[in-house]
């Protein structure tokens, strides 16, 4: 997943993912990317579009 | 390695009310919270009921109220205004107006003067039972410690994990979390500058918007959208409707807040061994309206109760917690259930459907009219209100 600099760390993501891969830190977000089946739940909920998938 | 009998995560209203609660109750009690500043940044329109204040025992203070909120303005898709005052209409967070970044810290205090010791800039990033007890991992400031405690309360608020490392479900579906973004703003021009104000329809497809009052010319600005039902994000919507709103379209912002509202209503599952969740964690938040400040204080509350009485009984199990489950059902459970049928009801009509009604309600005297009579009269206008209304009220 691709963070983009806009993101504010609302955790709103981190809330809705179903398999709990997602830490918000102060200033930084954590993906365990390793177990993402790419659900992309936390893409939809994002409010300001902060996130994208990664491919590759 | 820190030894405690109660380990709060969070500090917002719910954690700081937990731990405040649990102190009295005579355990020992820490709190932690990520953020190195508690309650900022804010991620809220603010508004609270003065009875769920009162309700809450906690002391007024000009500091943390911004404004008093008089009334309830609602408008309608083409701009029909429906005006009631708070005294004939119970709405459920009207009232004040809450400074919350002075808020937050002002109840993390109160849970410090109770007893509880607080650390700031303190990430929770795992928990493991031992024994009868739990082992938490925590960072500060890049340095790794273990708190080991009798009870964990989760107050971790819309993101929370912490209850999942315990096994319990709150992760939610995206069709039971709102997405909210919201401008602080200075030099709008409100209609009625002493009520709070809500816009409903496709302004905000799945929630509705709100212009909430702080001071003269300056308000908070936002919406909650159902992701499950537009294309557009938050962010969007907001922007669209400040350029067509008559009150916005001249103000200027001056901080963004975003976050998520979880509006499913109250999480069936709140316990597990050791642990109790609340607060926005446990979705302690009105379905209807979406605010969570007093719903999450009084779940708070009863997790802070209710875990100091488990830690004197020396019985930290699931068993023992239970009674959480039920207390909550009754404070806030069987609430959130008529909301969850009124928001249904709300989010079925159309825009021309919300025009209608408004237009049937704006001249009312609402002098002699009150939410039963209110509901009374929607159902002769909507034949929907019937349906899903009717045998609520
Ligand atoms: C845009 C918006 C507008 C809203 N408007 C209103 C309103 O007008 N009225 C109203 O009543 N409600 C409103 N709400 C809802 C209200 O903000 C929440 O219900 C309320 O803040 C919930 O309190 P809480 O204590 O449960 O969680 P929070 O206030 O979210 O506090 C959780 C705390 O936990 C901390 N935390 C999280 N994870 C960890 C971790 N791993 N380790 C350490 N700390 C952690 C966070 O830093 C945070 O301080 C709104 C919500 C949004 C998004
Ligand atoms: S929901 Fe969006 S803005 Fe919020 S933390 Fe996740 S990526 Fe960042
Ligand atoms: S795509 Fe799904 S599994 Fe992967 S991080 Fe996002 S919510 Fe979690």
């Amino acid at each position: 997943m691709i963070v983009k600099e806009w993101c504010m760390y609302c955790g709103e993501c981190a809330g809705v993912c179903p398999r709990n891969l997602i830490e918000v830190r102060e200033i930084s977000l954590n993906f365990n990317e390793k177990e993402c089946k790419d659900c992309q739940i936390c893409l939809q909920v994002c409010p300001v579009q902060a996130l994208e998938k990664r491919n590759d | 390695m820190m030894e405690t009998d109660i380990l709060v995560i969070g500090a917002g209203p719910a954690g700081s009310t937990a731990a405040k609660h649990a102190a009295i109750g005579g355990a020992n009690v820490i709190v932690i919270d990520k953020k190195s500043e508690i309650g900022t940044p804010k991620r809220c329109a603010e508004g609270v009921s003065k009875d769920g204040l009162k309700k809450l025992g906690i002391e007024l203070s000009p500091r943390w109220i911004a404004k008093e909120a008089t009334g309830v303005r609602m408008v309608s898709p083409n701009g029909t205004a429906v005006n009631l005052t708070e005294d004939k209409v119970k709405l459920p967070e009207a009232g004040y107006i809450l400074e919350r970044k002075i808020f937050d810290k002002h109840m993390a205090m109160d849970a410090g003067r109770a007893g509880a010791k607080i650390m700031v800039k303190t990430l929770a990033t795992g928990l493991r039972r031992e024994e009868d007890q739990v082992m938490v991992t925590v960072e500060n400031m890049g340095e790794e410690l273990e708190i080991k405690a009798k009870i964990v309360i989760a107050a971790d608020g819309p993101e929370s994990r912490v209850g999942r490392w315990a096994g319990i479900k709150t992760a939610l579906k995206p069709k039971n979390m709102e997405s909210c973004a919201q401008f602080e703003m200075a030099g709008v021009q409100m209609a009625e500058p002493d009520c709070i104000e809500f816009h409903f329809g496709s302004v905000a497809p799945g929630g509705y918007a709100w212009i909430f009052p702080k001071g003269d010319d300056i308000a908070n600005v936002g919406l909650g959208v159902l992701t499950t039902i537009t294309d557009k994000s938050a962010y969007e919507h907001l922007l669209e409707f400040v350029e067509s709103n008559p009150a916005t379209k001249n103000a200027q912002p001056v901080e963004l807040n975003i976050g998520g509202d979880p509006v499913g209503g109250l999480l069936k599952k709140m316990v597990a061994d050791n642990v109790l969740v609340t607060g926005d964690a446990a979705s302690m938040v009105n379905p209807l309206t979406g605010g969570g400040i007093i719903s999450g204080m009084l779940g708070g509350r009863i997790a802070g109760q209710v875990a100091a009485q488990a830690v004197a009984d020396g019985d930290y199990s699931h068993k023992n917690l239970k009674v959480y489950e039920k207390l909550c059902e009754d404070e806030l459970g069987e609430s959130f259930k008529k909301y969850l049928k009124a928001k249904e009801y709300l989010l079925s009509l159309s825009d021309e459907e919300l025009d209608e009604i408004a237009e049937v309600f704006k001249d009312s005297d609402f002098e002699t009219i009150n939410t039963a009579e209110m509901v009374r009269k929607l159902v002769k206008i909507s034949p929907k209100a019937l349906l899903k209304l009717g045998k609520l009220f």
